[in-house]
């Protein structure tokens, strides 16, 4: 048999698979993917030399193949074979990298023991002090941690929680749906986020399954809340207090440009989602959707000015913030008032960073509250 | 009188689709052009530097079809591709020849028709995507993609391909080898 001929074998069952997963029939999809699978490792061992490119693209459909078909000792097989290819060029060998690392977080999770809902999400950060594999530790720590807040006020919000205004999560929240971090692909630097299943399922056991896809919902946050924060993201979060923090907190990951420019997230295992990438101008919508809101507030004579700074304190139980500031080439600290809206899950990670803050000066001169996102 | 978008019997004419998923393909743009439209639309296609205006036929979906593919995201990329290899195939006589499968979706390889290829060195990939929204996102979309070839994440040749179902706008780009791109 020809390349051509045992590849159009596997095109013809790989769309056959994905005909039935529109039909929502995973078993027989994985079957069919297995049967591709086979005939595009075959299409490999019959392609005549000098073809670069060809092989390249056929390397990485068998590892992608024999994965989709849940093989995955094949899987990983095949895709060293081709990282060993003097042939292959660097973007296939690094989608090969990809498989191989997304396999390897696969058997450590079937290993543990520990049953994790349905995928993950996988953050990569880059930027001029970003190398790969590595990037400054407070950076990092800081992603990780909003990361995980937005997935637990989404696992909060599928379980219609109560809207948590200040605090951690609740003790059964946190022990019940906790979200791991996984190793990535070198590449940029990344990290993978999955949430581990309760234990007790008898817990929460008419809700349980909507957490289940708690990684396809973070998707579908992150890309609604910079793309149509007034209209899509309604639908998936309906409470007006849900969604006005998962605006904030996924305004948090948005890179200003200063210490790195993107933020890529990506669902491994959705045959579905593109990557969404989070530029500083992906800040836009957000800040539309956020600042309409709060004018509804507003009276004609209120003005809203920038602070510019560095958050030093806050006490949104006395209603306060601290921020140093320089005014007129004079370092001064400011206090703003009326944070009663702020959540602390938004602004905590803020202390001891350069921020901006929105504020209305009234009459008196006192400031009052409206908005705070990083400015680092 | 505008040209019709071939988005009709289109497994005639590419031998990388088959019946099954050409439906698909129909029913899922047919669910998210619903939610704006009604047929048939007249679309702007911008192909690099030209410009038409092409007339885009669907079938209107039914309850069932509308309650099967519910899921949005899902539906406007699998319409995306349909209506994507239609332009394509409009625009530059390039069909889907072949595809290849990633981690996540897959790839079509078009080529001019009646190209008889046994190997994928000279095909164009085409990167297909979904929007909704405004214009200037329809856009940034497209930018996005020509910066990801660049800093070489992409196979080059490729195609990449954003259908604004709301704007009625379908943007085709080049997207040319890395020494070109210099």
């Amino acid at each position: 048999m020809s390349w051509i001929e045992s590849h159009s074998k596997s095109e013809y069952f790989a769309s056959e698979a994905e005909a039935a997963i529109a039909e929502g029939n995973w078993e027989k999809a994985t079957d069919l993917y297995l049967e591709a699978a086979r005939f595009e490792t075959q299409a490999i061992n019959e392609l005549e030399t000098g073809k670069p490119r060809t092989l390249a693209i056929t390397y990485v459909s068998s590892a992608s193949l024999w994965f989709k078909g849940n093989d995955l000792a094949k899987s990983e097989l095949i895709a060293f074979k081709g990282l060993s290819s003097d042939e292959i060029l660097e973007p296939a060998k690094n989608k090969l990298r990809e498989i191989i690392q997304t396999i390897w977080n696969e058997r450590a999770l079937k290993n543990s023991g520990i049953e994790f809902t349905k995928a993950s999400v996988l953050i990569s950060i880059r930027g001029k002090k970003i190398v790969t594999g590595g990037a400054p530790l407070d950076l990092i720590l800081s992603k990780v941690d909003q990361v995980g807040k937005i997935f637990y006020r989404i696992t909060e919000m599928k379980l219609n929680k109560p809207f948590r205004k200040q605090g951690l999560p609740s003790q059964d929240i946190q022990e019940q749906y906790k979200p791991w971090l996984f190793q990535a692909p070198a590449g940029s630097y990344q990290f993978a986020v999955r949430v581990e299943k309760p234990k007790q399922s008898s817990l929460f056991p008419s809700l349980e399954s909507n957490v289940d896809d708690i990684a396809e919902t973070f998707m579908q946050v992150i890309k609604t809340s910079v793309e149509d924060p007034d209209g899509e993201l309604k639908q998936i979060a309906p409470n007006d207090e849900y969604r006005d923090v998962l605006l904030r907190l996924t305004r948090n990951l948005i890179p200003t440009g200063k210490v790195f420019d993107t933020l890529e997230v990506r669902a491994p295992e959705s045959p579905v989602y593109q990557p969404i990438v989070l530029k500083p101008a992906s800040r836009e919508y957000i800040n539309a959707s956020l600042n309409a809101a709060s004018k509804k507030d507003e009276t004609a004579s209120e003005k809203t000015i920038k602070i510019s700074g560095v958050l030093k304190g806050l006490s949104l139980n006395k209603d306060y913030l601290e921020i140093d500031t320089v005014e007129d080439n004079d370092p001064k600290t400011v206090l703003v008032y009326q944070t009663g809206a702020a959540i602390d899950d938004v602004i905590g990670p803020m202390v001891n960073h350069q921020i901006i803050c929105e504020v209305v000066k009234t009459k008196s001169g006192k400031l009052n509250y409206r908005d705070i996102q990083f400015d680092e | 009188m505008r040209d019709i978008l071939p988005f009709k019997n289109m497994v005639d004419r590419h031998p990388g689709l088959i019946d099954c998923v050409e439906a698909v393909y129909k029913k899922s743009a047919s669910v998210v052009l619903d939610k704006f439209h009604n047929p048939p639309q007249e679309f702007s296609l911008k192909d690099d530097n030209d410009d038409y205006n092409v007339l885009l036929e669907w079938d209107k979906p039914d309850e069932r079809t509308k309650s099967a593919l519910a899921n949005f995201t899902d539906s406007k990329e699998a319409g995306a591709y349909g209506i994507a290899l239609a332009a394509v195939e409009y625009s530059r006589g390039y069909v889907a020849i072949r595809r290849a499968e990633e981690l996540t979706g897959s790839d079509y390889y078009v080529a001019p028709a009646g190209t008889k290829l046994d190997d994928l060195e000279e095909a164009y990939r085409l990167e297909v995507s979904g929007s909704e929204l405004k214009e200037s996102k329809v856009k940034r979309i497209l930018s996005e993609k020509l910066e990801q070839a660049k800093n070489g994440k992409s196979d080059l040749p490729a195609i990449a391909a954003v259908v604004g179902f709301a704007v009625k706008l379908i943007l085709v780009q080049t997207l040319e080898k890395q020494n070109e791109l210099d």
